[in-house]
């Protein structure tokens, strides 16, 4: 038997967290495109630890209910839409978009505290939003999503959208906000100059990427690079201006890259891309690049949940010099978990983190070239 | 959640700088000579000069962000230069 014998050091750094709150985050949340939730029938959908019902009125506004009747607790999403309303599928009690039970076919009234809870909405640039805040505010005027000119314009393609449920909380994919070294490392893509700019609701992160030697050009096009410039509107919602450059020509796309909780421990994640139409990139041709462009992001995100399906949660992320700026982002986080009261200035405050990487882009490329050459080593040995 | 500390901070803690053009006061650190982090407050986002500027030129359509103030990146270069801001780099272990 082989037994270690050395006393164990009692200067071990130990990961803290705290549990993932219980609370949702105050703000904007895209629920999707507004064509699944727009043909005048129901649909439940699972947010915020609840489950609420998303339908259409003859009025053509899009309502969202707590999804359980307050008779008798039916389920408004098995229920049917009459007119402007939603009727429950149990006793047909109707719930209008402002929360308000509007009739009860079988009573002459409505019992004074018939009303319900209701989420705000906003349809925009063919998406569906819903502002949620645990204090039951309404939107401040000042926090908007950005209109994207790109989604309405004929120029561009239809949106490519794509949805998937992760299983974790989701300060997971906020961190990828700052997380520079994982794009390299996860994403096999080769930042040249990193910015992330936090300020007020809004967390930037800019980024110009070179070509990897490593990775061939798509069918002889020599790709020179992208620049993104990516920023969170909110604590859900991230609008991502992606453009490739190509040798004589650039190639415009956006980028959505959002989520909603589903509980503590899960949540919808969803991506859509629009491309910009042109002459070297018609209809066809477009659409194809929005398919190709999805798929790519897809299989960064699957990346990712690959790690986040085992990866311990952790508050005191133990940092080099080299890291992102994790304790601001989290920081520039947490002002949509506390009351709008208790948001103070060091949350809203900007600040800035900016790396012009030709340092570690040095480290990294002797890497990739370390890679080349085992690979060659090896096709040697094989061949 | 309880907020934590940065742990790269307790080393090397963040210094104040003043912009050559506007004076307006921020927190600084450089870890090394590629990388900066700029803490600014309400006061000092006020007096950029730039800022003010880029503001009113984006009044018109989708908001951009602002990237940077290239007096204040000056301002903390120069500042580096003459040793009144140290890089972490150069500190040494």
């Amino acid at each position: 038997m082989l037994m270690s014998t050395e006393s164990l050091p009692d200067d071990v750094r130990l990961i803290e967290a705290d549990a993932a709150p219980t609370r949702f985050a105050r703000g904007w949340h895209c629920l999707g495109l507004t064509r699944d939730f727009g043909d005048g029938k129901p649909h439940a959908v699972r947010a915020f630890g609840q489950k609420l019902v998303v339908f259409r009125g003859a009025d053509d506004a899009i309502n969202v209910l707590d999804g359980y009747c307050r008779h008798m607790g039916g389920d408004l999403s098995q229920g049917q839409v009459k007119g402007n309303e939603i009727a429950c599928p149990f006793h047909d009690w109707r719930w209008g978009g402002d929360g308000r039970c509007k009739n009860v076919p079988y009573s002459k009234r409505v019992p004074r505290l018939a009303r319900t809870a209701t989420w705000p909405t906003l349809e925009q640039d063919g998406m569906l939003f819903v502002w949620n805040d645990p204090e039951r505010k309404p939107p401040p005027t000042d926090v908007t999503i950005p209109r994207i000119d790109g989604a309405t314009s004929t120029d561009w393609t239809d949106w490519h959208w794509y949805t998937t449920v992760v299983n974790t909380n989701c300060r997971e994919i906020i961190d990828n906000v700052v997380d520079m070294a994982h794009f390299f490392y996860i994403h096999g893509s080769l930042p040249t100059h990193f910015k992330n700019i936090f300020e007020g609701h809004v967390a930037t992160q800019y980024m110009k990427s070179g070509a990897r030697p490593d990775i061939p050009d798509p069918e002889g096009v020599k790709m020179l690079g992208t620049t993104s410039l990516a920023s969170y509107h909110g604590p859900s919602f991230m609008i991502d201006d992606l453009t490739y450059h190509y040798e004589g020509a650039d190639q415009r796309t956006v980028l959505i890259n959002c989520h909603y909780p589903i509980d503590a421990n899960s949540f919808v994640l969803q991506y859509g891309i629009v491309v910009e139409k042109s002459e070297y990139l018609p209809e066809e041709q477009a659409i194809q690049t929005a398919v190709a462009l999805g798929d790519f992001v897809k299989m960064g995100f699957e990346q990712d949940v690959e790690i986040w399906r085992s990866k311990a949660r952790i508050d005191n992320p133990l940092l080099v010099e080299e890291d992102g700026p994790v304790y601001q982002l989290r920081r520039w986080y947490e002002q949509f978990y506390v009351d709008v009261a208790d948001v103070s200035s060091d949350m809203v405050d900007r600040f800035e983190f900016e790396l012009d990487t030709t340092r570690p882009g040095e480290a990294w490329m002797k890497e990739i070239e370390d890679g080349m050459a085992a690979r060659a080593a090896l096709a040697e040995t094989v061949g | 959640m309880t907020l934590r500390p940065d742990n790269r901070l307790a080393d090397v803690p963040m210094t104040p700088i003043r912009c050559g053009r506007c004076a307006s006061r921020v927190l600084v650190r450089k870890s090394s000579w590629d990388q900066t982090s700029v803490q600014w407050d309400a006061a000092a986002v006020q007096g950029c000069a730039e800022r003010s500027h880029a503001e009113r030129v984006a009044a018109r359509g989708r908001p951009e962000p602002f990237l940077a103030c290239s007096a204040l990146s000056e301002s903390i270069v120069e500042a580096a230069r003459h040793g009144e801001l140290k890089v972490v780099d150069d500190v040494g272990p």
